[in-house]
């Protein structure tokens, strides 16, 4: 890490608590207008409530629509937190170091927003409890063989474990904040959340090992989660989604997203808190590597789907695939080409990967051509299922993109929140990676 | 009371603490629904078990058909018409009016009391009482004034007691009755009394045809007796013992009628003559004819297949082919007269057609002058025309209008709307505020047929009997007992009828009916076996006709068009809408047209070349500009109509009759001139060329379906009669799954569908709607499909080999059952599952709306309640207490009509036995006049529809995907051979 050379241990403490001064104006001036559109988001969704569904966008037989692909959109975003987390933990991979924190964040928020368009997608959302298995005395149970109870287990045990894990790796951080604010009330907090970190040798070694048995807990789970996810549509029959290669092709197209969010998040925010020390541009190469395998691997999927409808000989796996291209929403589906294919090419270049512009920008487009795949996979393929006399088209409502809308406001709200209360960069992890300090400091820090 | 001086708990106490806790509970609730009351009966009415359906029987009078109805009560009040099967018109079928009848009668914008004109012109309501007074007062005001004719009561085709009664009445006031029906093919008899000296409308045997000729009768949808001819049609057209009879119609346009032909043939409009003349020229000069061509030969000699191609524009190759199947294919029929093809030589097209049909002997064997349609009385257009004149003169001084609206019916170039303002009063009975009764200066609200006693008598075997099926929705009287009521109070006439009641006048009237009856046996015997059977049904010895021959005076000449536009613009009826009366009725309106799946509003059919030239394309709006005026709709484009001819339907277009009529489409009679069939002088609707021209608006084109074929999924499967003859591989073997097969105890529902007799008209929709409770929607929601039909109707037209270069193919689809469904597993809270009886239930209450059912049915017959729709008071009185009405939020699909299973069930089960097959109907099926739907038990062998599973044109929607439907689909059956 040659670039941080410059730091020390102090200066890390520093930068990093520096970030969690009183809210400027700027800060507050993104924050009210987030805030904004959570309440318009909610308002959306209340109005859905009282109304019907029907105020949504759905036309017979599209009966999922952009609430779902909002699902598996935040739930594409999460795994790249987890996978920077935890499997890049596994694998030593350095580069991680300095954005693991911002991506596990994001993991836990983006669960936190997918998990409520399973409930706002309902038609009596009020009910959303039948969905988990409890005792009650009416003895109704829900039916295991569903994959939207599968849903329900794995986005609820990714919450549960990604919560965890962000916590148990922020405590050390929040010890060392504990001893350096000030104020009583923040004092208060920061103490109750650090558990009583002392950083004896005796709390590392288990804490260590802890870490590391977590980090091993995660890992499957960026596989099974993303999984469980595409056999929402997997294990139905229809033409478009009856695929075995969703699994991978999800998980592939959720890390591809992922690590596009955490460009997007993460260069506004080393820009805003001058962090060019800490999240450099070798961690960028890095993800953007990543960014150009996880791409191909998409693309290959696209062709796939492709091959095996022709190939399937059904006129209703090639009609669906010819209709994606050709069709009604032919337009959706050449964006999401366009962004998640041809736009990461220019990563192949050195230049490119380490050209923050560059990079912020195609993050962008593949954020936007992830959503698009989402979305073209439900809507299109519910569009012309096997009876053509049904055949219709969706068109999406004010509501529903309010919600969307709202969903990304509820997303940066907590992470707003975030950057302000927590660490926002792993200060103890840092540490381990700078050169140890020597007894003759050179200068005082 | 005695319990109150036991203590414990009293009865009032009780009723307060279920208060408390029922309030807590709405308030607990109260995110949801208020809870509903339910109100038990306190004295229980006599005759009323609760749960237990009353039948009555009765005659529709929806058209002037006259089928049987028998109509279902539960509670006192109406909720269910269904064909009577004993009439011998319809046998239990129905089509959709008939099945709407019910929201006429529970209609919101119903006339719910007397209206009177007051001096500013306002109607306001008043007393039975008051309006009868004030309508003694205006006659005797007329009765005054002297001269004869100066009242008129115009009424529709009334035949029976009440029409007996108006016309008595007319007499002793001095005024003249005038029977009125839009259509009221005129032509038909005068071309019967030319060639066969008989001035009727006969009845057809089309059920005894091999070979059906159609010259544009749409009897599948309006012509004379659709119901009656829809059966007929299904018996001769249906496959059975190896073999069906053939059906060629004879059109500018494939309406629902063509569309069921095996060929369709496009003529020039109002050629038909023409054509019909050359076909039995063809079979007298081949020496096909019975008769030796029957004195004819000499009129037939100048009409040759060339020529008569030039005339019409069917190919020689045609008008061969089909003489020579008319003549070989015996008995054969051909039939014409259709609404929409009466151009101005009508008389003389159905003078060629009887001819054609007398030269291949026909006559008396599938024309049966016996049983004459009483239709056969109305009055004459000339009649009508002259009332116009005569009110116009200031001739009528008291109109009265009865369950007619020619302001609407009438085209408006006749002018009855302005001569209808010269009229100083105008009565009108009608239940509705239609555009006529609009006009009224007293409004005395008739009951519905439902509501009323009353008889009706539609050909010479039928004495159909009307009863009332429950109570009065609202202050309405029957217009017999306010004739009745009226008449004491005039000078003169008190003792004329001696009846207090229409209900013994009308009884009185059938004494004389049962006087006819050779062994009537008491009255009161034949009267309740009339009141059980809906009628009094008897034989009719046929009639033998010989042709006169003589044609003098006859030139068969062109059809006269006025207009210079480019398109002969055809005004059709409407087998929804009839001749407009039907619009007011939102089952009807929400219907999907069986050639054009639009609902709620007009359009025109343009040929996809017009369209071209035009540059309009399905949804722009077309300008149609005649001489009489201009009207403006969405533009359908159909292949099923020539490129030189547009057609828009009849019945839409009204400027009142209520909020679900109203402002809706257009009304094509508004740009009609008033041309005449030149024999009878009646009304000619084929005689006007518009021009047509787009117009640059857009707007969707709301239908219920976006594709127009099949896209190569053979969903919809026919076979050809080469293929039947040589026997079909049948193949049964049970396909390999990975689960053992689910079995069943005593009961397996299935169906089987023969989509061979289906014509396509949608009775079953609309009977399904009312028996389960299906919301309709309306445009707006139509548009963004959230239709509700748990049953629907696709309609494909796939390119064909035969001379339309297209054929069209209906497929009723609606919830499969399947035994392996793709909708049960993945419903996260077993809101639907397999029940031990092989239906797929769906509990509503357990539903929380993930909708993965749906979008995991492969066949996407699954509806879902976006809203909770409301029905404005009182249609909502119409609901099946049996079926649960559905809130937002849920799923709902088609059950089989899982409550008609229960109480067969439960029926069977108080006699000690299972259910017998065809012991009762679904809806569906007890809808379709053709029987194309079979319903029973898979499980008993012998059942119709467990034999129908095996059919050797059986097969099952998309069963490569090993859904395992217990719906069968017979395969249509395709002519491929001479």
């Amino acid at each position: 890490m040659s670039e941080q050379n410059s730091l020390t241990y102090a200066k890390v403490n520093e930068d990093v608590i520096r970030m969690l001064d009183k809210p400027t104006v700027k800060w507050l001036a993104l924050f009210l207008p987030v805030l904004g559109f959570v309440g318009f988001g909610l308002f959306c969704f209340l109005y859905q409530v009282y109304t019907g569904l029907g105020v949504a966008g759905y036309r017979h037989p599209v009966f999922w629509g952009v609430y779902i692909t909002d699902f598996v959109f935040w739930v594409g975003i999460a795994h790249s937190g987890t996978l920077i987390s935890a499997i890049l933990y596994l694998f030593r991979a350095s580069f991680r170091v300095s954005i693991y924190r911002i991506a596990e964040a994001m993991t836990v928020f983006a669960v936190l927003t997918a998990g409520l368009f399973p409930i706002i997608h309902l038609g009596r959302p009020w009910f959303f409890y039948w969905l988990f298995p409890y005792p009650n005395q009416r003895e109704l149970w829900v039916n295991f063989k569903s994959p939207l109870l599968w849903d329900v287990f794995a986005v609820s045990t990714y919450l549960t474990v990604s919560s965890v894990f962000f916590f148990v790796g922020m405590i050390p951080d929040i010890a060392a904040i504990r001893d350096k604010v000030k104020e009583v009330p923040r004092k208060i907090a920061y103490t109750i959340l650090s558990l009583g970190w002392k950083g004896s040798n005796w709390e590392w070694l288990h804490y260590s090992r802890a870490y590391l048995y977590f980090a091993a807990f995660a890992t499957p789970l960026v596989l099974s989660v993303h999984s469980v996810v595409s056999w929402d549509f997997a294990m139905a029959d229809l033409p478009g989604w009856h695929t075995t290669i969703f699994a991978p092709y999800f998980v592939a197209g959720a890390i591809f997203s992922g690590l596009g969010m955490v460009i997007t998040l993460t260069i506004p925010i080393r820009k805003i808190f001058a962090l060019e020390d800490y999240i450099t541009l070798d961690n960028y190469d890095g993800m953007a590597k990543m960014i150009i395998l996880t791409s191909l691997i998409v693309g290959y999927a696209y062709g796939t789907e492709f091959f095996m409808a022709w190939y399937s000989g059904s006129p209703a796996e090639w009609g669906q695939f010819y209709y994606r291209a050709t069709g009604d929403y032919a337009l959706f589906y050449w964006i999401m080409v366009v962004c998640n294919v041809l736009i990461p090419i220019p990563l192949w270049f050195k230049a490119v990967r380490r050209n923050i512009k560059a990079l912020f920008i195609i993050s962008i487009f593949i954020n936007i051509g992830m959503w698009f795949e989402r979305f073209n996979i439900i809507v299109i393929s519910l569009s012309q299922g096997f009876e053509p006399g049904a055949w219709g088209i969706y068109k999406v409502s004010w509501v529903e993109m309010g919600i969307t809308m709202g969903s990304f406001a509820w997303f940066f709200m907590f992470f707003l929140i975030f950057i302000k209360t927590l660490p926002a960069i792993s200060i103890s992890e840092l540490k381990e990676i700078l050169p140890v300090p020597k007894k003759e400091a050179k200068h005082h820090g | 009371m005695s319990q109150d001086k036991k203590g414990g708990i009293k009865r009032r106490d009780f009723l307060k603490i279920i208060g408390v806790a029922g309030g807590t509970a709405a308030v607990a609730g109260a995110c949801s629904n208020p809870a509903e009351q339910i109100i038990p009966y306190v004295i229980p009415p006599e005759g009323i078990i609760p749960g237990v359906p009353n039948w009555y029987a009765s005659t529709c009078r929806e058209c002037p058909a006259g089928c049987g109805i028998i109509v279902k009560n539960r509670e006192g009040r109406a909720i269910k018409v269904e064909g009577n099967p004993k009439s011998p018109i319809n046998m239990g079928g129905s089509c959709a009016e008939g099945q709407a009848m019910l929201q006429g009668l529970y209609n919101p914008d119903r006339t719910r009391s007397p209206l009177v004109r007051n001096d500013l012109g306002r109607l306001e309501p008043r007393g039975w009482d008051d309006a009868q007074k004030i309508l003694t007062e205006k006659i005797e005001e007329a009765r005054k004034k002297g001269g004869s004719g100066r009242i008129v009561f115009l009424s529709d085709h009334n035949e029976g007691t009440l029409g007996n009664l108006i016309g008595d009445w007319m007499s002793a006031l001095g005024g003249k009755h005038l029977t009125y029906e839009a259509y009221s093919y005129e032509p038909l008899k005068e071309a019967n009394r030319i060639v066969f000296g008989i001035d009727k409308i006969p009845t057809y045997n089309i059920d005894k045809t091999k070979y059906l000729l159609s010259f544009g009768a749409d009897f599948i949808e309006t012509w004379l007796s659709p119901t009656l001819y829809t059966r007929q049609f299904s018996e001769m057209h249906g496959y059975k013992d190896k073999s069906m009879g053939k059906f060629v119609h004879v059109e500018p346009r494939a309406g629902l009628t063509g569309v069921n032909a095996d060929e369709w043939v496009s003529i020039k409009p109002g050629t038909e003559a023409v054509l019909a003349l050359g076909i039995a020229s063809v079979i007298v000069n081949e020496g096909m004819s019975v008769n030796g061509g029957g004195g004819f030969e000499g009129l037939l000699g100048a009409y040759t297949p060339e020529k008569v191609s030039s005339v019409t524009d069917v190919p020689v190759d045609t008008i061969k082919e089909i003489a020579k199947e008319f003549s070989s294919m015996q008995p054969s029929l051909a039939i014409g007269g259709g609404i929409a093809n009466t151009s101005t030589n009508a008389t003389e097209t159905l003078v060629a057609i009887n001819i054609l049909n007398y030269v291949a002997g026909n006559v008396g064997r599938t024309i049966d002058f016996g049983n004459s349609l009483t239709l056969s009385g109305v009055s004459t257009f000339k009649e009508i025309t002259s009332l116009v004149d005569s009110m116009s003169n200031g001739e009528v001084d008291l109109l009265f209008i009865y369950n007619v609206n020619p302001v609407f019916t009438l085209p408006k170039s006749l002018g009855f709307e302005d001569a209808l303002g010269k009229v100083p009063y105008v009565v009108s009975f009608s239940s509705f505020m239609d555009e006529t009764t609009e006009k009224a200066n007293l409004i005395l609200p008739d009951n519905t047929t439902l509501e009323s006693w009353g008889d009706f008598i539609p050909d010479g075997r039928v004495h159909g009997l009307i009863q009332p099926v429950m109570t009065p929705v609202f202050n309405t009287k029957s217009t017999g007992d306010v004739i009745l009521a009226v008449t004491a109070g005039l000078e003169g006439l008190k003792g004329r009828y001696t009846q207090v009641s229409y209900y013994d006048y009308l009884r009185d009237s059938w004494k004389q009916v049962w006087t006819g009856v050779p062994g009537g046996g008491d009255f009161e015997a034949f009267w309740n076996s009339a009141l059980e059977n809906g009628g009094f049904y008897s034989d009719v010895t046929p009639v033998q006709v010989s042709a006169s021959g003589n044609m003098s005076g006859i030139s068969f000449g062109e059809p006269e068009f006025t207009g210079d536009g480019d398109f002969y613009f055809m005004a059709y009826p409407s087998y929804k809408y009839y001749d407009g009366r039907g619009a007011n009725k939102p089952w009807l309106q929400e219907l999907p047209d069986a050639i054009t799946t639009g609902v709620w509003d007009s359009w025109v059919e343009i040929h996809p070349d017009t369209a071209k030239k035009l540059g309009v394309k399905l949804g722009d709006f077309v300008k149609l500009e005649s001489p009489y005026g201009t009207i403006e709709t969405q533009a359908y484009v159909y292949e099923g109509i020539r490129p030189d001819t547009v057609a828009v339907m009849i019945g839409q277009g009204h400027t009142s009759y209520g909020r679900y009529a109203k402002d809706r489409g257009v009304n094509p009679l508004s740009i009609l001139p008033v041309s005449t069939d030149k024999i009878t002088g009646s009304f000619a609707w084929l005689t006007t060329k518009v021009k047509a021209s787009g117009t640059g608006r857009h707007s969707q084109f709301v239908q219920t379906q976006y594709t127009t074929t099949q896209h190569d999924r053979d969903v919809a499967q026919v076979v050809t009669l080469t293929e039947l003859e040589h026997g079909l591989h049948h193949e049964e073997h049970e396909e390999p799954d990975f689960y053992p097969p689910v079995e069943y105890d005593r009961y397996h529902w299935g169906m089987s569908i023969d989509l061979q007799k289906c014509t396509g008209c949608g009775a079953c929709i609309t009977a399904c709607y009312a028996e389960n409770n299906i919301p309709f929607v309306g445009k707006e929601l139509v548009a963004k499909r959230r239709d509700m039909a748990w049953l629907r109707i696709d309609r494909f037209f796939e390119k064909s080999d035969n001379k339309a270069g297209f054929e069209t193919r209906f497929l009723p689809m609606l919830c499969q059952q399947c035994n392996n469904a793709p909708c049960e597993p993945v419903c996260p809270v077993f809101a639907t599952y397999h029940n031990p009886e092989g239906l797929n239930g769906m509990i509503y209450n357990r539903c929380v709306g993930t909708r993965y059912c749906s979008n995991n049915c492969t066949y996407s017959v699954r509806k879902f309640n976006w809203f909770t729709y409301k029905l404005p008071d009182p249609l909502n009185w119409q609901f099946n207490p049996d079926v649960t009405v559905r809130d937002k939020g849920v799923m709902e699909k088609c059950t089989f009509c899982v409550q008609r299973i229960i109480y067969a069930k439960d029926q069977a089960r108080d006699k000690g036995r299972d259910v017998l097959d065809g012991e009762f109907q679904v809806a569906c099926q007890q809808s379709c006049a053709s029987g194309a739907i079979e319903f029973g038990n898979l499980k008993d062998p012998e059942s119709r529809v467990a034999k129908l599973s095996h059919d050797e044109r059986g097969y099952r929607v998309l069963n490569q995907l090993n859904t395992k439907p217990n719906i069968t689909y017979l395969k249509k059956v395709k002519w491929d051979k001479a």
